[in-house]
């Protein structure tokens, strides 16, 4: 008998008997009820997280985002190819700068530059505070994970209330990696004192846009 | 990691004498029951989510076979590589094995208590693995040799002075009282270990059964780094950490930042899925989940198997009296506070870590604010009588409380004690405290006055008042 044989033989002695048959419908319902507006909450929770929300449309927000990267002394912006949205936004800010463009591969090689990634939300959710970025699809994470600062475009209609939303639509088959950012890299090891941006990035910017349609109107 | 669990009362003594710690542990523990209230009252839902919670832990913990036959079929689906261990020797020489035959010498390190429990970086290091922890608690008190002293704050013992001395000592930083500096000093220095590491290593907060998912919740962001940017990923897991469905992830990532430390959210929480996919620009080639055993059917099998539902929040720490005097090392191995008293003797068995039952008052605080109700205080008397029937008590506490049941036993008896107590009391003391008691009960009066017996019992004055009062009962 191998091992995982013999560790399921000793859990199949100790469950014995126990209950209604495993597999049923999960016991109790969620309890969270929505709270009014999910763009209204979000906006508050992703702030009480820590996070800089700005609201677009895109060119409006521009200038207030250049100054926000310029005062954190960011110099080079990087986005993921295939992240037209993100692009855009990148593109639009560099005459705010002194930015310049780069690439996810150039700040994972080791650039001395302060960063700034920049990626489309695939949701966020407003019982948290929090933007849900995945791997579906062959996306990249690297903006939201080894930027000193990540600013994610958020379109409204990708809030959702709860996180039990967000997670449905991977209950069958989820990509390699779903993550949830809820504002800056935090830590409070040294004497309880909160400090941002211990691993990650230092500074978490969501830029809130309307829908595509009702801003071209 | 060394097993020094009964010496607690050793430990403790020594711990009350450490003036930083004392600070320390009274700011860090006040801190977090504060905000974790705050937290738990800001969710009209809180007490619906803990009952919620622990039913799911409940039903889970009665069909693990299952349940964890179905997390394996899953992962593995994925891609990932399962392994299990029955015990500490085990998941060494598997996570040892992984190592080389994955040609590592680099791995970084989130936190994870499991892998505390089975020493894990003392095996990999055996196998040329060099292990920096990258969570920054654990990374400090890697520099400094020591162990963790709370599950979610392991450095809570470390003034910013010590901090700056280690890193100026071992990554020769200037020194610093600026605590974002010394952040900043860990997050060059830990960048570039995340960069070239060949290994991740993560515990895992929870596992999926249906979908085959390690679940991780951190602040920093360490967590992440780990499990994408080194080309291999090892998950080192407890079995009881199976949930059934994604959908009963929300109940749990409500519970456990409010818990630990007040929060609605933890910065971070990934739910990674076997290893990379095809098309996927970053990830891990390989993923291994080890399953640690190490003693968790046996508890499945006992009258402490709720145990298992802990979700290591750290929460019943926080309010313990005795933790908050005496602080994690005290209890001589991986697990503290009511947590460590329980399920450390069931671990490593109760012969090595008898002392810890008693370390309690039995307030019952742990049990308040357990986010899936576990009867913690229950289960430290259960553990007691444990203790006792197996013979595991000196002579001396035997007789003790022999003839404590004895007295107790006879009110007549008790009363007429409690006279002559009353009587000798008054007439030494004045009224007064008893400032010295001998030996054996010298340890009540080291540090403060053993109140003088009442010159009046308390049944006594009760029987006046009643007589008073004209009151029948």
């Amino acid at each position: 008998m191998n091992e995982r044989e013999s560790l399921f033989r000793r859990l199949a002695a100790a469950c014995g008997g126990h209950g209604a048959p495993a597999g049923e419908p999960s016991p109790g319902r969620a309890t969270v009820a929505p709270d009014g507006d999910p763009v209204a909450r979000f906006a508050e929770t992703f702030t009480a997280a820590g996070g800089f929300l700005l609201r677009g449309p895109a060119e409006s927000a521009t200038a207030d985002l250049g100054e926000m990267l310029r005062a954190e002394g960011v110099t080079a912006l990087f986005f993921p190819e295939d992240d037209p949205e993100a692009r855009e936004v990148a593109e639009a800010l560099v005459p705010f700068g002194p930015f310049h463009l780069t690439t996810g591969a150039e700040v994972r090689g080791g650039s001395g530059a302060v960063t700034a990634g920049f990626r489309t939300a695939e949701a966020a959710i407003a019982e948290s505070g929090t933007i849900v970025e995945t791997s579906v699809g062959g996306k990249t994470l690297l903006p939201g994970l080894i930027a000193d600062v990540h600013v994610s475009i958020v379109r409204d209609a990708s809030v959702v209330a709860r996180m039990d939303e967000a997670l449905a639509a991977f209950t069958a088959d989820p990509p390699r990696n779903i993550s949830f950012l809820s504002g800056p890299s935090k830590t409070a090891d040294i004497e309880q004192t909160l400090t941002v941006g211990a691993h990650g990035p230092k500074k978490a910017i969501a830029l809130l846009l309307p829908p595509k349609c009702a801003q071209h109107e | 990691m060394k097993l020094d669990s009964n010496a607690f009362g050793r430990n403790a003594r020594k711990a009350l004498q450490d003036k930083t710690l004392q600070e320390a542990l009274g700011r860090t523990t006040m801190r977090f029951q504060a905000h974790r209230n705050a937290a738990a009252a800001a969710l009209p839902e809180f007490e619906a989510e803990r009952e919620r919670a622990s039913r799911i832990k409940r039903d889970v913990l009665d069909h693990l076979d299952t349940y964890l036959a179905r997390f394996i079929e899953a992962a593995e689906k994925k891609g990932a590589i399962v392994h299990v261990a029955r015990d500490a020797a085990q998941a060494r020489e598997i996570a040892a094995r992984i190592a080389r035959e994955e040609g590592v010498t680099l791995a970084v390190k989130s936190k994870s208590m499991a892998s505390e429990e089975v020493s894990l970086n003392g095996a990999l290091q055996e196998a040329g693995v060099t292990v920096v922890e990258s969570d920054l608690g654990e990374f400090i008190i890697q520099l400094a040799g020591e162990s963790p002293s709370h599950i979610i704050a392991p450095a809570v013992h470390k003034t910013r002075e010590q901090v700056s001395r280690l890193f100026e000592r071992h990554l020769g930083e200037p020194p610093t009282d600026s605590i974002p500096a010394l952040v900043g000093m860990a997050r060059r220095h830990l960048r570039s270990k995340f960069l070239s590491a060949g290994m991740g290593v993560s515990g895992g907060n929870f596992l999926v059964a249906d979908t085959g998912s390690v679940v991780l919740v951190t602040n920093e962001g360490n967590g992440r780094m780990g499990t994408i940017l080194p080309r291999v990923h090892l998950a080192v897991v407890g079995i009881e950490k199976v949930l059934p469905r994604m959908a009963d992830l929300p109940t749990f990532l409500r519970l456990l930042p409010r818990s630990a430390s007040g929060q609605t959210i933890s910065s971070y929480v990934s739910i990674v899925t076997g290893a990379r996919r095809a098309g996927d620009p970053e990830g891990p080639e390989r993923m291994h989940i080890l399953l640690l055993d190490c003693g968790r059917s046996a508890i499945l099998e006992g009258k402490y198997r709720e145990i298992l539902k802990c979700v290591r929040c750290a929460a019943c720490l926080n309010v313990c009296p005795v933790y908050q005097s005496v602080g994690g090392h005290a209890y001589g191995w991986v697990y503290s506070g009511p947590i460590g008293a329980v399920l450390t003797p069931l671990l490593v068995g109760l012969p090595e870590a008898a002392a810890l039952p008693d370390a309690s008052t039995l307030c019952g605080a742990c049990a308040d604010v357990c986010p899936v109700k576990i009867p913690l205080p229950d289960f430290l008397l259960e553990l007691r009588s444990d203790v006792r029937e197996q013979g595991l008590k000196t002579p001396g506490e035997v007789a003790a409380m022999k003839g404590y049941a004895g007295v107790m036993k006879r009110a007549g008896l008790l009363e007429a004690i409690e006279r002559i107590a009353g009587v000798l009391g008054q007439f030494f003391t004045k009224g007064k405290g008893i400032a010295g008691l001998p030996y054996p009960f010298s340890g009540w009066t080291e540090r403060r006055d053993f109140p003088a017996p009442a010159a009046q019992p308390f049944r006594k004055r009760w029987k006046i008042r009643r007589g008073a009062r004209g009151d029948t009962r």
